[in-house]
């Protein structure tokens, strides 16, 4: 049980080292909340994971497994919330995507 | 278990090494992005610190800072939009 928590957290790591390169090398603000959501949603989920299976079968806390999925659901409920607010804040405020962009759809949906 | 511990440290690295793009970000909505990204990289190594530690109190920490960090992504982001 213990190399299946090991193997998630390194799984998590992987992700979360991704998403720290392609933030810091993307060229876009869109593009680089796609990183930030690969860090949120991979990486925690992960390491939550690791952290349930780790306290329910190794350390039998049972205390620190129901925070962890306290955690993991709040993580799965807000993620996708707050990265659809700055997402949208961010094109009102008039950010601008990169020249390579072959589509604007929303801005086709305000225009209706 | 010292791998929970070097594992959380290569976590808070990699949150150390996104304050780069903390500092040039160009825009508002960047650095607002890039800081709930430390968040959760910060909140990644407090979970693992607390199962290498097997204290339960770090857990609520990392709890706390989620729902604060949550709270001001959607604030910056409404505040953008100017809906606020």
């Amino acid at each position: 049980m213990i190399y299946v928590v090991y193997a998630l957290i390194f799984f998590s790591a992987f992700f979360a080292l991704a998403g720290v390169v392609g933030m810091l090398r993307m060229p876009d603000t869109f593009c680089r909340m796609q990183s930030s959501t690969n860090i949120t949603t991979f990486g925690m989920i992960g390491v939550i994971a690791g952290g349930v299976l780790y306290s329910g079968f190794v350390l039998h806390n049972y205390e620190m497994l129901i925070k962890l999925l306290v955690m993991g659901l709040f993580y799965i409920l807000t993620t996708p919330i707050s990265a659809h607010a700055i997402a949208k804040g961010a094109y009102h405020h008039g950010n601008k995507m990169i020249d390579e962009a072959v589509c604007d759809q929303y801005k086709e949906d305000m225009q209706q | 278990m010292s791998v929970f511990l070097y594992c959380a440290i290569c976590f808070v690295v990699l949150a150390l090494v996104l304050i780069v793009r903390l500092v040039i970000g160009p825009t508002a909505a960047d650095r607002a992005v890039v800081a709930d990204a430390i968040d959760v990289l910060c909140d990644m190594g407090l979970v693992l610190f607390a199962l290498y530690s097997g204290r339960g109190i770090y857990l609520d920490i990392a709890l706390i800072t989620a729902v604060l960090g949550f709270i001001g992504t959607t604030l910056v982001g409404k505040y953008l939009e100017g809906k606020l």
